[in-house]
């Protein structure tokens, strides 16, 4: 049985560009600081690898995905899944809209940390609006 | 298929749900950056799990290093079923064993300790390159 109330984020945390570093530093924001009792964090490779269980999670909650390059890894892999994606951030949009960029992969620097901020923020009001769904339904 | 032996891809868990996954992420960049930034390269798992024929094609041709950070072994798994047998697989937790004061709790932001127990990480990963590079001990850079 599937918990209510719980929205699925998955992010493609892809270790080969800064964006992926970004990716996986907003979604720990919102998992750890900003909706830690709303948030279900889905690890992707144990999904793609079929070593997982999320298929009932990601087929029974609504999922954001959140996505650090062109390839959309996690929004095709969710898609292929039969998951219900009902959220999309794009890491490349993000960082033309607010101009920030993460100095490198493994080092994010003041403006990676500024824009893993503020993708967390988005994150989390989309999640909110998920749950405000869940309310109207009842 | 012969493997060609001057590059290295090290294939990394990029696991977000336990703190392990952070130290395979953190220990591959250092391997790239500052151990064997010339004979290695990383292999993004999510695209090569999702089809990416470029990271496919590479794992076929090169050899391998699969850094999972728990035992579901995905990045092993998914190389194994995609490209062939890694050259040598690596895991975390095994690792951890041999550490038992290593206490691996942030997922987010490693502490001194869980750094350092990266950095030993990172060390095993280029004694594993060097092999796969038919070197005998390091005769590289830093």
């Amino acid at each position: 049985m599937v918990e209510r109330k719980k929205v699925v984020v998955v992010a493609c945390a892809g270790m080969d560009k800064p964006l992926g570093s970004v990716t996986r530093a907003s979604v720990f924001k919102v998992v750890e600081d900003l909706r830690p009792n709303n948030v279900e964090l889905v690890c992707l490779p144990p999904l793609l690898a079929g070593v997982g269980s999320y298929s009932e999670l990601i087929s029974n909650l609504p999922v954001i995905t959140v996505d650090g390059c062109a390839e959309r890894c996690a929004t095709k892999l969710i898609v292929k899944n039969s998951g219900k994606i009902r959220g999309r951030i794009f890491v490349p949009d993000s960082t033309k809209k607010h101009n920030l960029l993460p100095e490198s992969a493994s080092c994010l620097g003041l403006n990676g940390e500024k824009l893993a901020e503020i993708i967390a923020g988005e994150i989390a009001s989309i999640v909110d609006r998920l749950i405000q769904g869940y309310d109207r339904i009842g | 298929m012969a493997l060609i032996k001057e590059k290295v891809g090290i294939v990394s868990c990029s696991g977000e749900e336990i703190p392990e996954g952070t130290i395979s992420r953190i220990a591959t960049r250092l391997v790239l950056e500052k151990l064997r930034p010339y004979e290695t390269v990383t292999i993004c798992l999510p695209l090569f799990l999702a089809g990416g024929e470029g990271e496919r094609t590479f794992a076929k041709l090169f050899p391998t290093i699969t850094l999972d950070g728990c035992e579901k072994r995905c990045a092993e798994i998914g190389t194994s079923k995609y490209s062939g047998k890694p050259f040598a697989t690596i895991v975390i937790t095994d690792i951890l064993k041999q550490c038992p004061v290593v206490n691996l709790k942030s997922r987010d932001e490693p502490s001194v300790d869980e750094f350092k127990f990266a950095e030993k990480v990172a060390k095993e990963i280029a004694k594993k390159v060097d092999e796969a590079l038919g070197r005998q001990e390091d005769t590289n850079q830093k």
